[in-house]
């Protein structure tokens, strides 16, 4: 073990690396401006303003598809490519791959958000990109994987650090997911519409198997490298257990395949499938605990960390939602409760308790401690980080309390009787009901794109200040060579 | 694992790697609570497996024990088959406290004539707890959820104007048969004096002041076989139910927002606009998609909503 500190540039290509995290934070902000105004769209449904490219059924998936793959993807590459080249100590493989990932992926989000707005989707929630953007995407993905596993091999340290395990997992899984999911006969080869390869329940069936896994290996897996790497370094502390990380990985991998499913209970699928997907899930939940356990335990005897340093409250904070909906998540997928849950708003709450406390929180804190070290130099503001944490934080609590309450009511008001056995409710007044929360959830959603707005300005700041660092540093050289 | 260090006693060691300069890991053993909440999950798999239909075996799959559901089939016939979501529900709309209650009732009204329940407080209370299910899911989208109506399109359900008839009867073959509302376009009829006459004339009958003379006028075309309003709306102007046409004595408006207009000019603007181009719109028929008893409380309940005759 070689280098600590400040690695030179030369040494690992970061440029690379800023990139992306300069469009995490740009596709962040378009992601979740979109998420708030679809948000007030459905409390006040007049700004729709019958314009067919922002009515709610176009935006949703441009929301989705920028938060999940535009912040979320290239926050992992991002990440991905500072850890790989970090924990192995070697340069990436080829800068020309990097790059290559770089613009292939950035077309593919900006295309496919496009192309929604103007109605060309597969209609495949998480998938919903057109054959051509699906083509574009495999093939910038494979060299994402050629690109990872020829950096791992030529790693000048013997062993191979678990954020690394995980990232793999998270590509190759995301390949295979992508893949299969997106077979598709398209209508003509100058035509964007397709069709899938799978019919009836074996497509709902596909298209959920991917679904889920988009959140087991994207959305979790992934994220668990991040904390893997980001946790440990800036507590300054060695990870809890290795052996619980050999084990919650396995565990988490094999288990994770086969949950989902229990997205589509009491529908056509049969009932074998849904009862291994909901057993499964169950069998998921201690796994999944596991890098919970594993990050938070990190910081047992230097818990005073959480006083002074915010990006510690932030990678924390991110691993207690990770635990919160990660609990919730297997109680949702028992049949029983899914009866109450499904079809209503606590799913979206759920999923966001997911995404903003867990994935968004998780990158924000690693941001604040690699974007610094990218740039060499210190972050902003400091101040501003804690407003950030705290309008998050707000916005995320906000956001999943009004769907617990819009789900759970709405659920209770489907299925509850009168005294003459009939139901209680039409469906219109369940839906009437919603409109409180839903201003309650708007308002979340613009707390946590705030907080976003902050970090950016925070980050650009930080940037600038590394440039006039770097200009002081040369002045003093030129002088001192001036006087030699 | 197998890198570790043997231990001294009390300390837990790292596994002796690092990576980046500084990132270690301990090598603590699996949390024990951990472990033993894991093997619940997994004992809890298994019994579910036991009972519940689970793995996929050849063609078929695991049944599950313990569990089975017997029902009354379309045929009548009793069944019982292993744990389903199929039969699940079959017998929950047969068995169910609540399907029990309701059906119990529903037999009840289904064999009751209008009168009678009209006349009963319970059945009239269980008629408006199914009743405003009904109409909620499918009147109100159209009728709005208090029967409202849209002035210019729907009509209003909850005011004592009935466009074909308010007794219990016309309701029922309202909601049953649906209707076409058709009223023919005059524009090629009338020229642009005679329209302005005959709107004079169609608004002096509900009380407004108005020309006399264009009133005379209009009231010619009306009441004769020169514009044959008459055929419809009677010479009265008070409307013929059969053919659900407008009573145009009354202050209601259902097609022309008469009542939203504050000058004469915009009111006789609307009301040649309804006479030059025609009404055409139509209510479904209920009769494939409602059942009988179900048409018959919901027959009761619009009845009840205004002023039923």
């Amino acid at each position: 073990m070689a280098h600590t500190g400040i690695a030179s540039t030369q040494q690992y290509n970061y440029e690379i690396i800023k990139k992306f995290a300069v469009m995490a934070l740009v596709w962040g902000l378009l992601g979740m401006a979109a998420g708030v105004y679809i948000a007030s769209e459905l409390a006040w449904p007049f700004l729709n303003f019958d314009i067919p490219q922002i009515t709610f059924g176009r935006l949703r998936p441009v929301h989705t598809t920028l938060v999940i793959f535009g912040f979320g993807g290239s926050a992992l590459f991002a990440t991905s490519y500072y850890v790989v080249q970090r924990t192995c100590q070697t340069r990436l493989y080829s800068d020309w791959m990097a790059a290559f990932t770089f613009w292939g992926w950035q077309l593919a989000i900006g295309l496919g958000a496009l192309s929604y707005m103007f109605g060309y989707t597969q209609s495949r929630e998480y998938a919903e990109f057109e054959w051509p953007i699906d083509l574009l995407i495999a093939v910038t993905w494979v060299v994402y994987l050629a690109l990872y596993v020829q950096t791992l091999r030529r790693r000048s340290q013997p062993h191979i650090y678990v954020a690394n395990w995980f990232y793999m997992a998270f590509i190759l899984a995301t390949a295979i997911l992508h893949i299969f999911n997106n077979l598709a006969v398209p209508v003509g080869l100058f035509s964007l519409k397709s069709y899938s390869l799978f019919s009836g329940v074996q497509d709902a069936m596909t298209q959920w198997w991917y679904g889920h896994n988009a959140v087991g290996f994207f959305l979790t897996a992934a994220f668990l490298g991040m904390m893997y790497y980001f946790v440990p370094k800036q507590a300054g502390r060695p990870v809890y257990s290795y052996r619980l990380s050999i084990v919650h990985f396995w565990a988490l991998s094999f288990l994770y395949m086969w949950v989902g499913a229990h997205h589509l209970h009491w529908t056509a699928l049969p009932d074998w499938t849904s009862t291994l997907a909901a057993t499964f899930s169950i069998m998921l939940l201690l796994p999944s605990w596991g890098g919970m356990i594993n990050g938070i335990m990190t910081l047992s005897g230097a818990w005073d960390k959480l006083r002074t340093d915010p990006i510690m409250l932030f990678l924390i904070t991110a691993l207690s939602f990770y635990g919160m909906s990660t609990f919730e998540g297997p109680l949702m997928s028992l049949k029983s409760v899914n009866a109450l849950s499904h079809y209503t708003d606590w799913t979206i709450g759920h999923v966001h308790s997911g995404a903003l406390g867990w994935v968004a929180m998780v990158s924000f804190g690693s941001f604040y401690h690699m974007v610094p070290r990218l740039y060499d130099t210190r972050i902003y503001s400091t101040r501003l980080v804690y407003v950030h944490f705290w309008l998050a934080t707000i916005g995320i609590l906000l956001y999943i309390t009004a769907m617990w309450v819009a789900g759970i009511f709405q659920g209770l008001m489907l299925r509850s009787f009168d005294d003459y056995g009939n139901l209680a409710y039409t469906f219109v007044e369940t839906v009437a009901f919603l409109h409180e929360p839903y201003v309650v959830r708007a308002l979340g959603g613009a707390f946590f794109l705030s907080g976003v707005v902050v970090m950016a300005y925070n980050v650009f700041m930080t940037v600038r200040q590394s440039r006039v660092e770097a200009a002081e540093i040369e002045a003093k050289l030129a002088a001192k060579l001036a006087r030699a | 694992m197998g890198d570790t260090k043997a231990k001294s006693p009390g300390a837990v060691q790292t596994t002796g790697h690092a990576w980046d300069g500084d990132i270690q890991e301990f090598n603590n053993p699996l949390p024990n609570w951990w472990l033993w909440a894991f093997y619940a999950t997994v004992v809890f798999a298994l019994v579910y497996w036991v009972l519940y239909p689970a793995w996929p075996v050849g063609g078929t799959f695991t049944k599950g024990v313990m569990n089975d559901i017997t029902f009354v089939d379309s045929d009548g016939k009793k069944v019982t088959t292993h744990w389903n979501t199929r039969a699940l529900l079959l017998k929950d709309l047969q068995d169910g406290k609540e399907a029990r209650l309701s059906r119990e009732y529903m037999n009840k009204v289904a064999a009751a004539g209008y009168s009678e329940i009209l006349g009963d407080a319970e059945m009239m209370a269980f008629t408006r707890s199914v009743a405003k299910g009904l109409f909620g899911d499918n009147c109100a989208p159209c009728h709005g959820s208090g029967g409202q109506g849209v002035i210019g399109l729907f009509p209003n359900l909850a005011d004592d104007s009935w466009l074909w008839g308010g007794r219990i009867e016309d309701i029922q073959n309202t909601i049953g048969q649906g209707h076409l509302g058709f009223m023919p376009a005059f524009r090629d009829t009338f020229n642009d004096k005679q329209l302005d006459d005959l709107a004079f004339y169609v608004l002096s009958l509900s009380g407004n002041k108005v020309d006399e003379a264009a009133s005379a006028r209009g009231k010619i075309l009306f009441q004769t076989d020169a514009g044959g309003c008459y055929y419809c709306h009677t010479k009265a102007g008070t409307g013929l139910k059969s053919q659900g046409a407008a009573n145009l004595t009354d202050q209601i408006w259902t097609i022309a927002d008469v009542n939203g207009a504050t000058d004469l000019e915009t009111k006789k603007e609307r009301v040649e606009k309804v006479i030059s181009s025609g009404v055409q719109r139509q209510m479904p028929h209920w009769s494939d998609r409602l059942s009988a008893a179900q048409i018959k409380l919901l027959t009761v309940y619009v009845h009840e909503l205004g002023g039923g005759q």
